[in-house]
């Protein structure tokens, strides 16, 4: 640390130095007598010391929130391309922090994980970011055959957009695909890969499918101290990330059987599922996404869906709902109106 | 006080050495001493003469000692910052008291953020409307501080003051209470770790005197930078410290600090049960600490330590418009309509497509 950057006097810096203190940070975890004993310096010297380390480590001074609405990025929000769900999200996820999507295998997620990588290309005036997005697959391989197919679909899905900027994007291009079968892995592909594609501009949403599996399979029962431990870890890199480049992280999550419905001080769910990875995970989460599959099938001409349903569990910004969705082959969309309005629709054929 | 021996107070070695081998026992030795003199007689620097005055308390006049009755006067003259749910403010006494520091605690998605927001609104309610008229510093660390959410907030606000106009004072403080000037009045930090935070906070001071009208300090939360220190010890000693900036900027400055804190598992003979996060002696840091949490689909806050109250419960509800009293309907919360007119309607002529 260079400490001539601070104008300190020299007195203070040679004390520094003998000290052996050698980072802002150091200086800013120990208390003022502590410093005194540790370096001899006067009381007065101790203060000038810390201010300007104080000063160092601050990135800004306070700011009149009123200011932010116009300076910074923190209103920016990645759309799913449906306006019923867009309605429902107040515009779609938010930048820098993390957004959890969690549901029992085959609710969808991973169908809205590809949209979202897909809508966060488009310019911001149509709820997008401009940027590609990476896909960190810890499961199963990536589906990159109905990603082509939503892609084909895009000018479907999106009559919003005008058809020539849409045939204009590069979409599979900016779709960054990586597999991580285990911690290690997935420590050096979050450590490394993402944050030179973030810095380079390239992408601009960071989506992982899913987290519960790595740390569910490499920890046994009694380890989970250490898991924990290794979660913290893992779950402030990723608010890192977000933080540091302004990016939605969106991180699908499996769900568990609630054994003990008695016990409902998490909150009111209304299904006997809950998200995986506990407490520990939950308090790291910003927002709350779950989606389940209802046991109704919907048909819009000659294609069928299973009716499933997203719902908000918590988010600073949004109030408890849901909205009913189905997957089409140009991607997910909310179903308008009263929920089962168009009961009369409803064909029990299977897909 | 005036009988403390020279070495505990907290100056260095080399200081004490030196007074101690000058004579000076106890800090009663250094009365009527000037630093000129003290220097001369230690073989200190001038210098340090000033700080060894000053740390024992007697280089300028003794703090005043405050009598029992001026206390009380001094408490009934605060005034608290409503939380717009009249229950809770009920059992608090008028609301969340400034000049002291509070916590609040509970599980992901309870309300933390939702109280933390409407405080920094309501604190800068009128005083002809009974609020305390102050500004607000925000430290936002997890990043939860969204301003759609704040705009939400305050509109409800500005609309529900609006409503209660009845004379010309009240019409010209309405004014100054609209939903750009409380943005205005938020000062926004964000901090991403430990470090950051303790580093506003050592800088917290100098922005209080520049501004005497902040009467509300928010942290959402500590638990989020804290949780990632690995060296428990470490993490003890500094939440102490913590601690102590915080009660002292809450009495000098007089705000109200507010921090929020996250809920841990603990394992007790075989049964899991849910305890606020930092540890126990974290536990001792606010003066007063309320717990956000559920019972059924029910919200409910509880007043888990406070000097002047017992423990007591009592529901509350998260709506469009903040954090309110629960409904006395038999609507369950959750199912409160949202439904707006025009979305509806979007959503109809979705259904078609």
């Amino acid at each position: 640390m260079d400490w001539d950057r601070l104008q300190l006097s020299p007195k203070i810096i040679s004390a520094l130095g003998r000290a052996k203190l050698t980072s802002v940070r150091e200086v800013i975890c120990l208390s003022g007598p502590d410093l005194q004993r540790v370096t001899n310096l006067s009381r007065s010297d101790i203060q000038q010391l810390l201010t300007a380390a104080a000063t160092a480590c601050r990135r800004h001074h306070p700011i009149p929130a009123l200011h932010t609405r116009d300076n910074w990025e923190s209103g920016l929000r990645v759309g799913v391309g449906c306006p019923v769900l867009d309605e429902l999200l107040r515009g779609g996820l938010p930048v820098g922090a993390i957004t959890e999507l969690s549901g029992e295998s085959g609710a969808g997620k991973t169908q809205l994980a590809m949209q979202f990588c897909l809508s966060v290309q488009y310019p911001t005036q149509y709820r997008g970011l401009g940027s590609g997005a990476v896909y960190i697959c810890t499961e199963d391989s990536f589906p990159i055959r109905r990603l082509q197919q939503l892609i084909r679909e895009q000018s479907h899905l999106r009559s919003d957009v005008p058809q020539e900027l849409i045939h204009s994007l590069q979409f599979s291009d900016q779709v960054y695909i990586e597999h991580a079968a285990d911690l290690d892995s997935l420590h050096m592909c979050l450590s490394r890969r993402v944050p030179l594609l973030l810095a380079q501009g390239l992408v601009r949403l960071l989506v992982l499918d899913s987290v519960a599996a790595l740390f569910r399979s490499e920890f046994k029962a009694d380890d989970w101290l250490e898991r924990n431990k290794q979660l913290l870890a893992f779950s402030s890199t990723l608010h890192h990330l977000s933080q540091e480049f302004t990016t939605p992280v969106l991180c699908i999550n499996q769900v568990t059987d609630v054994f003990n419905s008695g016990d409902n001080s998490l909150g009111p769910l209304s299904c006997p599922v809950s998200p995986a990875l506990g407490l520990a995970w939950a308090n790291r989460v910003m927002m709350r996404l779950m989606m389940r599959r209802l046991q109704v099938t919907v048909a819009r001409g000659d294609q069928s869906s299973v009716l499933r349903r997203l719902e908000i569990i918590f988010a600073p910004h949004l109030p408890r709902d849901g909205q009913d969705i189905a997957v089409w082959r140009e991607g997910v969309r909310g179903i308008g109106g009263a929920p089962l309005a168009q009961t009369h629709d409803l064909g029990f054929n299977n897909k | 006080m005036m009988q403390r021996p020279m070495c505990s107070l907290p100056l260095s070695p080399a200081v004490k050495v030196k007074l101690v081998s000058a004579g000076f026992q106890f800090t009663a030795d250094l009365i009527h001493l000037n630093p000129d003199q003290l220097s001369g007689e230690a073989g200190l620097s001038r210098e340090e003469a000033e700080d060894v005055l000053q740390a024992a308390g007697t280089g300028g006049p003794l703090s005043a000692s405050v009598s029992a009755l001026e206390l009380l006067q001094k408490e009934e003259e605060t005034r608290s910052i409503v939380t717009f749910c009249s229950l809770l403010d009920s059992v608090l006494g008028g609301g969340l008291p400034v000049g002291r520091t509070a916590e609040i605690c509970g599980v992901p998605g309870v309300g933390k953020t939702q109280l933390c927001l409407q405080l920094a609104v309501d604190v800068q309610v009128p005083a002809c409307f009974g609020g305390v008229g102050g500004q607000v510093i925000y430290i936002d660390t997890e990043g939860s501080f969204l301003l759609q959410r704040v705009v939400d907030v305050a509109t409800a606000a500005v609309r529900h003051c609006s409503l209660l106009v009845e004379d010309d004072d009240q019409r010209a403080a309405m004014m100054t209470f609209t939903v750009e000037i409380i943005l205005s009045n938020i000062f926004l930090v964000r901090s991403r770790d430990y470090v950051e935070l303790l580093a506003e906070l050592h800088l917290l001071p100098d922005f209080l005197s520049d501004h005497p009208g902040v009467r509300l300090l928010v942290i959402d939360s500590v638990a989020f930078p804290f949780r990632q220190i690995d060296n428990l010890s470490q993490r003890t000693r500094l939440l102490h410290s913590l601690a102590q900036q915080l009660a002292a900027m809450a009495n000098t400055h007089n705000v109200a600090v507010v921090t929020t804190n996250h809920m841990t598992t603990r394992l007790r003979g075989g049964l899991s049960q849910l305890v606020p996060a930092l540890g126990e002696s974290w536990g001792h840091a606010s003066s007063l600490r309320l717990l956000l949490q559920w019972s059924g689909s029910q919200r409910l806050a509880t007043i888990l330590k406070s000097p002047g109250h017992v423990e007591t419960s009592v529901p509350y509800q998260i709506n469009s418009d903040g954090f309110r009293d629960a409904d006395q309907s038999e609507q369950p919360p959750s199912k409160r309509a949202r439904t707006l007119p025009d979305q509806s309607a979007a959503s109809q002529s979705d259904a078609c497509c």
